[in-house]
């Protein structure tokens, strides 16, 4: 194996170690102090009751994966075109933006009852979502497009562009790497927003099924959802990290420290 | 090009062109020499009409391209649809624009380069890319904004020869912008000496190619009694 190859298994290997570490603690830990197991079940418990139950998890799963991806796909819609908005138009940066913020100071959480007497819960779930992801999106749209590099607008403008193409050709494509960010921090987001909305209005979905395991002490089941919940947020951030790397390909370039 | 007579710009109330009267003859390379933050880069954007004039008047034509300071290639596009975008922004069809880019790229000796993104390859590159893009807008005025300040000393001296060559093949007429005394005189056929901001211009030297260093030293002490000397 060459010296790079190497040196990338060390990397995987450090990645790994330290929850495999905290894992065996925990496993030791219920070893010596026997707690009850609806209390504080040991990670093989946990894996145990979730291969038993993995029909109702994957019934449960689904659900969330469904509105996950709803909502991150209308947050990047929806929050990209106002980002355009806000960054093109004055009237829209005054008009908007200070609701944007103002929207994101009151904890959405608290407005999932609310939103679940208005409407039909799958519509209130999905909104939970769209709003708990969109504000990065936002921001990230708005910086970008703001903070494109002048030169490169005036290169474009000073070989006769008007406003309107140096936007299409120049500004749009440039703040694209920005709006990643915002989206790649949306896509953490949303999961969180679809579990509030199934925790409170929901018979299916992930945040239904911790809801209900746990209601009646089947805390391993609990614990087996929390996981496939933190799995489905590292695929959906890996998924929003692959389109970033096919849409941007000359970002790609070694920017992790050591590579 | 004819005569152009600008008076104040920038939109804080900040002098940065104090009337300036400023013809280049076609078909000649014209330098613009002063100080740093004398209004350089305020006087091609005005010229190119990105920069509206509070007073005064510019005549290019209409038939102007500028090429800002750095490179300021897209990173996103290829070195060939860098170039192709100077036809592009004409309303150029892509084919067309791109048989235009492989034969500027090639001029510029940038072949097997075209499908390198920017950050891939060197400064003095990059600047003949800028170049090429400029070459293929097809103007017959180019402003050029410091367009060697951020290279190497070696890379530039290559770099004046590529535009010298460039400017034989061509002739555009070229209003180069430049802090640099030795690279006016060497390239341009004029220079102007223009004080600290708000910018005027103080003397106007022909430059004569046979003994260029009689222009430079003349352009010296036009910038030092204009006090452009810190």
């Amino acid at each position: 194996m060459s010296r790079r190859g190497m040196r990338r298994v060390g990397h995987i290997a450090l990645a790994v170690v330290l929850p495999l570490l905290v894992l065996i603690a925990w496993q030791v830990a219920v070893w010596v102090f026997s707690p009850r197991e609806w209390m504080l079940p040991s990670p093989v418990d946990v894996l145990q009751a979730g291969w038993d139950a993995r029909d109702r998890l994957w019934f449960h799963a689904q659900w969330t994966i469904l509105i996950a991806v709803i909502g991150l796909t209308l947050a990047v819609l929806i929050g990209g075109a106002l980002a355009y908005l806000i960054a093109r138009s004055r009237i829209a940066w005054l008009a908007i933006y200070p609701w944007v913020i103002v929207s994101q100071v009151i904890p959405l959480v608290a407005l999932a009852p609310l939103l679940v007497l208005w409407f039909p819960p799958f519509v209130a779930i999905v909104l939970l979502a769209v709003l708990m992801s969109i504000f990065p999106v936002i921001v990230a749209g708005v910086d970008g497009l703001r903070g494109v590099d002048p030169d490169l607008v005036r290169a474009a403008r000073g070989l006769g562009a008007d406003d309107a193409w140096a936007w299409r050709h120049v500004r749009l494509p440039a703040s694209l790497p920005r709006l990643f960010t915002g989206i790649r921090l949306a896509a953490v987001f949303v999961v969180s927003g679809a579990v509030v909305g199934e925790l409170v209005a929901s018979e299916r979905g992930l945040g239904a099924l911790t809801r209900l395991s746990a209601g009646q002490f089947e805390t391993p089941v609990t614990f087996a959802g929390v996981a496939v919940l933190a799995l489905i947020g590292l695929a959906l951030f890996g998924l929003v990290v692959l389109a970033e790397a096919l849409a941007l390909p000359w970002t790609r370039r070694a920017t992790r420290p050591g590579a | 090009m004819e005569g152009a007579r600008l008076a104040l710009g920038g939109d804080p109330p900040l002098d940065v062109l104090g009337g300036v009267d400023l013809i280049a003859h076609a078909g000649q390379v014209t330098a613009v020499i002063g100080p740093s933050g004398c209004g350089k880069s305020t006087l091609l954007d005005a010229i190119a009409g990105l920069q509206p004039l509070d007073a005064g008047q510019v005549d290019t034509g209409g038939d102007v391209a500028l090429m800002p300071q750095r490179d300021a290639l897209m990173p996103w596009l290829t070195l060939g649809d860098n170039v192709a975008m100077g036809a592009r922004v004409a309303g150029v069809a892509s084919a067309e624009a791109r048989r235009l880019a492989a034969g500027a790229i090639r001029r510029l000796g940038l072949e097997g380069f075209a499908d390198h993104y920017p950050h891939a390859l060197s400064g003095g590159m990059r600047q003949r890319g800028a170049l090429a893009r400029t070459l293929i807008a097809g103007r017959s005025t180019w402003l050029l904004d410091e367009p060697f300040g951020a290279l190497d000393a070696l890379t530039r001296a290559g770099m004046h020869d590529v535009l010298r060559d460039l400017h034989a093949a061509e002739s555009p007429t070229i209003l180069l912008v430049t802090h640099d005394i030795s690279e006016a005189v060497g390239l341009a056929h004029r220079v102007l000496v223009s004080g600290p901001g708000p910018m005027r211009i103080v003397d106007d030297i022909t430059v004569d190619p046979a003994d260029p260093a009689v222009a430079a030293g003349r352009a010296l002490d036009a910038l030092r009694s204009a006090g452009a000397l810190a």
